[in-house]
């Protein structure tokens, strides 16, 4: 009787479950497929694709764009986690304090996330533009102007800084929720033995942030890989390609060099320095928290 | 016998009224899409067995993009236009092309229209793939009324005289001479150092075609990338030139293409009153009495192989091209002067250039207008003159020399 009733609740479950696999199989595991496909073969839009071996992935190995664009992933973390980072805790903790009118500043400023990629970029490159109002506004004081987007040091921070005023919301949402989910009575009881506002922040909020930074840290890793609407839209990339992302060479290399193999296989690569940059941040900092 | 009767007849009736269906793509662009849709629409009335589905290219990225998403997915159109040479060169690399030399009636075509001249810049081994719509030359567009406030009652012709000018108009971070670098994007280098090349050089290629070598470290191309060298040194020019420039008074000169009449007829008329257009600037030793080449920005129509309707659909392309009355339509309805060299000769034409003096002068220059190189990696070599040639000189990261010779260097490594 409790077996039928288990095989009954299996296919209950199967059933369920079966419209996500199917979903999963047509919309990833059929692209994946074909990744891994094109990625060991050579073929340019017509025809069947043919065998070539490894002869993509030893590309990759000596193409300087490829790397060029991988530094300069590595460039734009070194900028975005440490600003993006320190923002978002400090809009979390500003949004814990206030007494009213949360959700209000909350959707304020989510409203830069779901914005669109193309129309802020447009708007940022305006705004920052050689000639545009912030650098009058500066002219005026300091009778200089700054190239923001086209000086190469600087195009790379410009870029970082647009990314941060888009994602400080959703971020800040998140390490707001683990705030939150810090008992108040852990506080209490640090007062109690003489804790002033510093050790309490240093010594209990960041310690018992710990899941909520390392999640984020784990978003703006992977987001730093796939970044493409930014650079492309404001700077193509340059100036002396120190915006050039992986994503732009490989929509390069497909739909502009008629080379989708290549494409293929610089995604990969993209993808295991990605997963490997989160395994290693995760390894280093991540630590269990238990809130009882 | 008798129910086999009936579905032979049935069969035939069928196929005694089915339409040949030919499928084909334009750029997507308002006035282009008015044109061929009243042409498309004449043709069907004047042919009823065919039936033209007619629509703009894709929306994508870009109309390459688009075109090479409906190859990989068999849905390849017979005819499409919009196609730049670079790509028309990779198609044939991927053998994706109908000859056009090789169908009856091309080579009268090409001589009623007095094309010969224009489409060897399109030949590719020796044969026509392409049939090129429009050339577009690059001329330049000064501000005559700021000009004749500095005394200049001419626009400058040589680098000198750009130099000359420059010291008298120039206001640091305020006002700069002209627009010398267009942007960074592969395709800018058409409209500045290849623009530039072909008028030092009068016309010389910047690639060998025949031996596959980047061919402009030669006194023309250093002469050009010098010239850059001098205007971003004294900040004569900038990198960045903040919005509409050269109607906001920021800048005097920059090189356009023809579509810029209507735009700014419609967005700035009180200063396109005030415009002169002039061919490219060039050295100072450029003969006086010799005529300035200048880049063609030009676009063709190719039908794929995979059309199962070629003979109907070179029919429908001969129909539209053997017309001079449909050049005269496209001219008034997009203002690009069409790929023909008769322009300012045919009287069919001299009406129009006499209401539209910008677009006459534009049609001086067709012949004199060379498209880019016929080479498959026009992608890449103009990344690579990006970085290696322009970008060096804009930040002074290199003298002019060598970063020709650096892009040198780096461009035949690429098409070698």
């Amino acid at each position: 009787m409790v077996t039928k009733m288990r095989k009954r609740e299996a296919r209950k479950g199967l059933l369920i479950s079966s419209t996500y696999l199917v979903y999963a199989a047509i919309f990833w595991g059929y692209p994946f497929i074909w990744l891994v496909i094109l990625a060991f073969s050579r073929w340019r839009y017509v025809g069947t694709p043919r065998f070539a071996g490894f002869r993509n992935f030893l590309r990759i190995l000596y193409d300087p764009i490829f790397w060029k664009s991988f530094f300069n992933v590595l460039n734009f973390l070194t900028y975005y986690i440490p600003i993006v980072l320190i923002f978002s805790l400090l809009f979390a903790l500003a949004l814990s304090k206030l007494k009213y009118g949360k959700t209000f500043v909350a959707l304020s400023f989510l409203v830069a996330n779901v914005s669109s990629g193309v129309a802020y970029s447009i708007m940022f490159s305006k705004l920052f533009a050689e000639n545009g109002p912030l650098n009058q506004l500066v002219y005026r004081l300091f009778n200089t102007t700054i190239p923001w987007f086209t000086s190469p040091q600087l195009a790379m921070f410009s870029i970082s800084l647009i990314v941060v005023w888009k994602f400080i919301g959703y971020y800040g949402l998140i390490l707001y929720a683990g705030i939150i989910s810090i008992p108040k009575s852990i506080y209490e009881a640090a007062e109690l033995d003489g804790a002033n506002k510093y050790v309490k922040f240093f010594k209990i909020t960041l310690p018992l942030l710990n899941p909520s930074i390392v999640m984020v840290l784990v978003f703006a890793i992977s987001l730093s890989f796939g970044i493409f609407t930014e650079p492309y839209m404001i700077t193509g990339g340059g100036p002396m390609r120190s915006t050039l992302m992986p994503m732009m060479v490989m929509y390069t290399s497909a739909f502009q060099k008629l080379d989708p193999t290549y494409a293929a296989t610089m995604s990969i690569f993209t993808a295991i320095f990605s997963f490997g940059i989160i395994w290693i941040t995760r390894k280093l900092l991540e630590r269990e928290v238990e809130i009882v | 016998m008798k129910k086999l009767l009936v579905f032979l007849f049935v069969i035939m009736f069928v196929f005694s009224f089915a339409k040949t269906k030919i499928v084909f793509w334009t750029a997507p662009n308002p006035n282009q899409e008015a044109y061929w849709k009243k042409l498309v629409a004449e043709y069907e009335q004047q042919h009823p067995d065919i039936d033209i589905e007619w629509t703009t290219i894709p929306a994508a990225g870009s109309s390459e993009e688009a075109i090479l998403s409906a190859i990989a997915s068999g849905r390849t159109p017979d005819i499409c236009t919009n196609i730049f040479s670079g790509f028309a060169a990779q198609l044939i690399e991927l053998d994706q092309l109908v000859e056009l030399n090789k169908l009856p009636g091309f080579n009268d075509l090409i001589a009623a229209r007095k094309m010969d001249s224009i489409i060897k810049g399109w030949n590719f081994m020796g044969k026509s793939y392409v049939l090129p719509i429009y050339s577009n030359p690059i001329l330049m567009w000064w501000r005559k009324d700021i000009l004749e406030k500095y005394g200049w009652k001419k626009p400058p012709r040589t680098y000198s005289d750009v130099y000359e000018l420059s010291k008298q108009f120039v206001v640091p971070k305020e006002k700069y001479t002209m627009r010398v670098v267009a942007g960074r994007n592969w395709w800018d280098r058409w409209f500045d150092y290849i623009t530039y090349y072909y008028a030092a050089s009068e016309g010389k290629p910047y690639i060998d075609l025949k031996k596959y070598r980047a061919i402009y470290n030669n006194d023309a191309g250093i002469k050009v990338a010098k010239f850059f060298e001098t205007m971003f040194k004294n900040g004569w020019t900038a990198v960045d030139l903040g919005n509409a420039p050269l109607y906001n008074g920021v800048i005097l000169g920059s090189l356009k293409g023809p579509w810029e009449i209507p735009y700014a007829e419609k967005q700035f008329p009180k200063v396109l009153k005030n415009i002169e257009i002039t061919p490219p600037i060039v050295p100072d030793n450029y003969p006086e009495n010799k005529p300035i080449y200048t880049f063609a920005d030009t676009k063709g129509l190719v039908i794929f192989k995979t059309s199962k309707h070629q003979k109907e659909a070179w029919d429908f392309v001969k129909w539209v091209f053997s017309n001079p009355e449909n050049d005269k339509l496209w001219l008034e309805m997009t203002k690009m002067p069409p790929a023909r060299s008769d322009l300012l000769t045919n009287d069919l034409f001299k009406e129009f250039f006499k209401n539209n003096p910008l677009a006459a002068q534009y049609a001086k220059y067709v012949g004199y207008a060379v498209p880019p190189a016929l080479i498959s990696k026009t992608v890449d070599v103009q990344d690579e003159m990006t970085v290696s040639l322009i970008e060096p000189i804009m930040y002074g990261k290199a003298d002019a020399e060598t970063a020709v010779k650096n892009s040198i260097k780096k461009i035949n490594r690429i098409i070698w």
